[in-house]
């Protein structure tokens, strides 16, 4: 295998004594291409250098890509495993550690059953190991109890997609087509601050005379240079959609020659959206009437036209409605498996979309399959080594994973690559479960807040230390170098995996001697389902540029573009939704009356264990804010950087006032990447999705005083 | 060298990619030399990036007693020499961009070099090359005249600029800054 992966004609700048290894950054699903530079000497990274020929972000990154190597080589680094002892974590071997979870774990399943533990995963991992997550806790372990970090970030999207589209693929088109884009209606995405490297197709687009419209109660970067920016109340989304798809059909922008022969249930998109005129939007979401008609008439006139969405629509307990909702956006223009047109949302974690695939997730097995579907259970099955009555029942989602400890059912967790102490909503409910577990193990590289509760900390390795794949936010699948060997006596998350196993009696089902030989398993097991990684080799990713999974075979060139003559539902047809309005769980009231909206920063990465550890970052920003308009600033007497109190029914926190006008008169925001008493999800509503069971992080009530 | 640096102000993101990465140029000590502000964050959230202007005849070279600055055959205007900079600060009062800034430790100027290191070799400036707006790029001199003419012509075509929401009109439409 190449390490330096460059085209012929491009120049680096190579030092001395240094060597470049070409991998992607580990933060967001951009996945941005970089080399990094290794001192040959030492071993050790030391810096990093942008790999212009990468085709989806040409050499840009954003201040968490350009520092990332910096978490690599970090004092702050765990290098042995932590025992608590008295309270103190105490340094000890992987002997003593992995004999007290064999303990423990032994223990508590005789006297509580299989289901006592449980294991929460995180998709910031290589495919690889996120597809070892699932067969770890049902066949190491044997416990239904296993769910993911996903759950906060994609579900919805991944919901809303099978729904309508019958595949949960993030994007249905390749990202560089988008500087041929028309029109791009954006939704609840902060692209600027949150996927930075994509403005540069965005920008192209617009230079070439493409249109923006942004959803979104703030206005963020790209709201502000947008053709029309819709400032909705946070949690209003599916009326917005509602009455965008109301005016599409009034205004005869619908694509009926597509609409009949690729979609289901017209009549009845048609009949629910009658209701949502301008006027009854506009009273719902809080937009002047003109800008929704303008929208209107801007995207249905648009000729190829993207609809995006991210966090801001997704994280609502309706966020698959509005996916869904947004989707028909698409397909009413008939946008849908075209060039330079189609749908898509932004993929939150480096691997947010492979590592959702591949069975992490309580009801799902590799390669998109159901464990409610015999079938599908005994293919797996069959790929493991299990009998099909050997598979555990689905499990519950992350977050009710909390309940079931509280219920006494979950007696110990293993986290791995994940802070809930951090990214989980109403975290008091959370850090009150830890207490409760009976025994706790966390795998992590840096002491997170998470960690802190446990019983045993594993150290792992970050990225730059072991290989693999992930898969961007367009699916594309793409490989991870290894950088250097790992640091101290840290392991592979799939290493530790495969010893807790073998401690657990199942060894010979973790046979691996190195990842190439998981990412075999790992084809195998996505073969024939909708996510088929089959054809993908790591060979052909060097070649190729990555490739786009559904790719069944090795002779098939992947599929960059999605749904190009059917979608991926039994009768090949999108199902259009009809959805009625819903509040939001909950609504400003006397008591609480303003409406508080989570994000995130461009300088910090989820729950920020990383980034909170990087210098530059943090010299950037170092704590949260609350952002508010100056109009209601001035209710309160706020001046900017006064301490302000803010209260809902869950939690308080004190924080800095940052004032400015690009925000909603009704509505705050505070980033939400710091723990403990900085922790924004102290105050966060667990109002639950139905389907996708997302927490609703982007509405909550709240009231502010003066601190 | 043929290439220039060119600025697009009201593409600029406010990510601050520019900084990080200006740290990691080799010469640069991990100290960014460039600089990102907001026009007026009260207002909204444009930023825009600023950095050395590589003049011709630049003033900070011109005011320093110790003519500790030096200009590269290119014509890139070099940090201070630091045998030769006596810590008077007269550079950083004398850029009308306000660009050298002074490290009070060492006490010294340190400013923008164009990543000398990479552009002596044609490599863009690491500024420029993580840029994920392109408000920051390193083109040909005639690609840069080039640009600099469509955006005329094309803001004269109807619906090619936004109508609301128009808040760059703070800044310049663009800025080029080219050294030969
Ligand atoms: S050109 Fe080099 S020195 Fe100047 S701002 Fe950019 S990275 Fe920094
Ligand atoms: S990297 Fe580019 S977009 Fe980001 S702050 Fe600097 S100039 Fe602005």
């Amino acid at each position: 295998m190449t390490q330096f992966v460059v085209k012929p004609g491009v120049k680096n700048l190579k030092h001395d004594g240094e060597k470049l290894i070409t991998t992607h950054c580990c933060y967001c699903g951009m996945q941005c291409g970089m080399h990094i530079r290794v001192n040959k000497k030492s071993g050790k990274v030391v810096g990093v250098e942008p790999r212009y020929d990468w085709p989806v972000t040409m050499g840009k990154m954003c201040p968490k890509g350009v520092t990332a190597y910096q978490t690599v080589d970090h004092p702050e680094r765990i290098k042995k495993p932590l025992i608590k002892k008295n309270g103190e974590f105490v340094e000890s071997s992987w002997e003593e550690a992995l004999d007290l979870i064999e303990n423990n774990y032994k223990k508590l399943q005789a006297e509580h059953g299989k289901n006592a533990l449980s294991v929460f995963g995180g998709v910031s991992m290589t495919n690889e190991k996120c597809y070892l997550v699932g067969k770890y806790a049902r066949v190491a372990l044997g416990t239904r109890y296993v769910d993911y970090n996903g759950r906060f970030c994609m579900s919805s999207a991944a919901g809303g997609f099978m729904k309508t589209l019958g595949i949960d693929r993030g994007s249905t088109l390749p990202w560089p087509e988008l500087e041929h884009t028309d029109c791009f209606f954006m939704a609840g995405t902060n692209t600027a601050e949150c996927h930075p490297t994509t403005i540069q197709w965005l920008w192209r687009a617009r230079d070439k005379g493409a249109k923006m419209i942004v959803a979104d109660p703030r206005e963020t970067p790209t709201a502000r240079i947008a053709d029309v920016h819709l400032d909705l109340k946070a949690g209003t989304d599916s009326a917005l959609a509602n009455g965008m798809l109301h005016l599409l059909i009034r205004e005869g922008y619908v694509d009926e020659t597509y609409v009949n022969e690729r979609c289901n249930n017209y009549a009845g998109l048609k009949e629910a959206v009658k209701l949502f005129t301008p006027e009854y939007t506009s009273e719902l979401t809080g937009v002047a009437t003109e800008k929704i008609i303008k929208a209107a008439h801007i995207y249905g006139q648009s000729p190829r036209s993207v609809v995006m969405f991210a966090r801001g629509v997704e994280q609502q307990n309706k966020g698959v409605d509005n996916v869904a909702l947004y989707t028909s956006m698409a397909l009413l223009r008939g946008q849908i498996g075209k060039f330079a047109s189609g749908v898509a949302t932004f993929t939150g974690q480096g691997n947010g979309q492979g590592g959702r695939e591949h069975g992490q997730k309580a009801d799902a097995l590799p390669g998109y399959r159901k464990i409610d579907n015999p079938e599908h259970v005994k293919y797996v099955a069959g790929v493991w080594g299990i009998k099909p009555e050997e598979m555990p029942e689905a499990g519950v989602s992350a977050y009710e994973m909390f309940d079931e400890i509280q219920n006494g059912n979950i007696r110990s967790m293993h986290v791995i690559c994940s802070n809930p102490a951090v990214s989980a909503p109403n975290n008091h409910y959370i850090w009150d479960s830890f207490k409760k577990l009976d025994f706790m193990v966390v795998s992590d590289f840096f002491l997170s807040e998470t960690a802190e509760f446990a019983d045993v900390v594993l150290p792992t390795t970050t990225w730059a230390e072991d290989e693999g794949t992930t898969t961007n936010l367009e699916g594309r699948v793409i490989r991870i170098r290894k950088v250097r060997e790992p640091l101290g006596e840290s392991k592979t998350d799939w290493e530790i995996m495969q010893l807790i196993a073998e401690r657990m009696g199942k060894g010979k089902f973790f046979p691996y001697k190195n990842v190439p030989e998981i990412y075999e398993e790992f084809r195998i097991a996505s073969k024939g389902g909708k996510a088929d990684y089959y054809g993908i080799t790591y060979d052909r990713i060097e070649k190729e540029d990555g490739v786009f999974w559904p790719c069944p075979d090795e002779d098939h060139p992947g599929t960059p573009t999605m749904f190009r003559e059917s979608f991926g539902t039994p009768d090949g047809k999108a199902n259009l939704p009809a959805v009625l309005w819903q509040e939001p769980g909950e609504v400003p009231t006397e008591d609480y009356p303003h409406t508080l909206t989570t994000g995130r920063v461009v300088f910090h990465y989820l729950s920020g264990t990383q980034t909170r550890r990087t210098q530059f970052l943090m010299e950037k920003c170092p704590e949260p804010y609350v952002e508010m308009h100056p109009e209601l600033a001035s209710q309160y007497a706020f001046l900017d950087g006064d301490n302000v109190y803010l209260e809902t029914r869950r939690g308080n926190m004190k924080v800095k006032a940052k004032i400015t006008k690009a925000i909603r008169k009704d509505h705050v925001f505070i980033p939400y990447h710091w723990g403990k008493e900085l922790s924004v999800n102290k105050l966060t509503n667990p109002s639950l999705d139905p389907t996708s069971r997302m927490p609703e992080f982007k509405v909550c009530a709240v009231k502010l005083r003066k601190a | 060298m043929r290439k220039v640096m060119y600025l697009e102000f009201e593409r600029c993101i406010g990510c601050r990619a520019c900084q990080a990465a200006c740290r990691e140029c080799g010469g640069h000590d991990a100290k960014e030399r460039n600089y990102v502000e907001y026009v007026d964050f009260f207002e909204n959230r444009q930023t825009y990036p600023m950095l050395c202007m590589q003049c011709k005849d630049p003033a900070c070279a011109r005011v320093c007693p110790a003519n500790a600055i030096q200009i590269t055959e290119e014509g890139v205007v070099l940090s201070a020499m630091e045998e030769k900079c006596i810590g008077c600060r007269n550079c950083t009062f004398g850029c009308p961009f306000g660009i050298p800034k002074f490290d009070f430790e060492e006490n010294k100027m340190y400013k923008c070099d164009m990543c000398y290191d990479r552009t002596q070799h044609e490599i863009a400036p690491m500024c420029a090359s993580v840029c994920p707006s392109d408000a920051i790029r390193f083109i040909d001199h005639d690609e840069m005249m080039d640009l600099r003419r469509r955006r005329t012509q094309m803001n004269l075509i109807e619906g090619k600029k936004p109508s609301e929401n128009n808040k760059w009109d703070y800044v310049p439409e663009f800025f080029g800054v080219y050294s030969d």
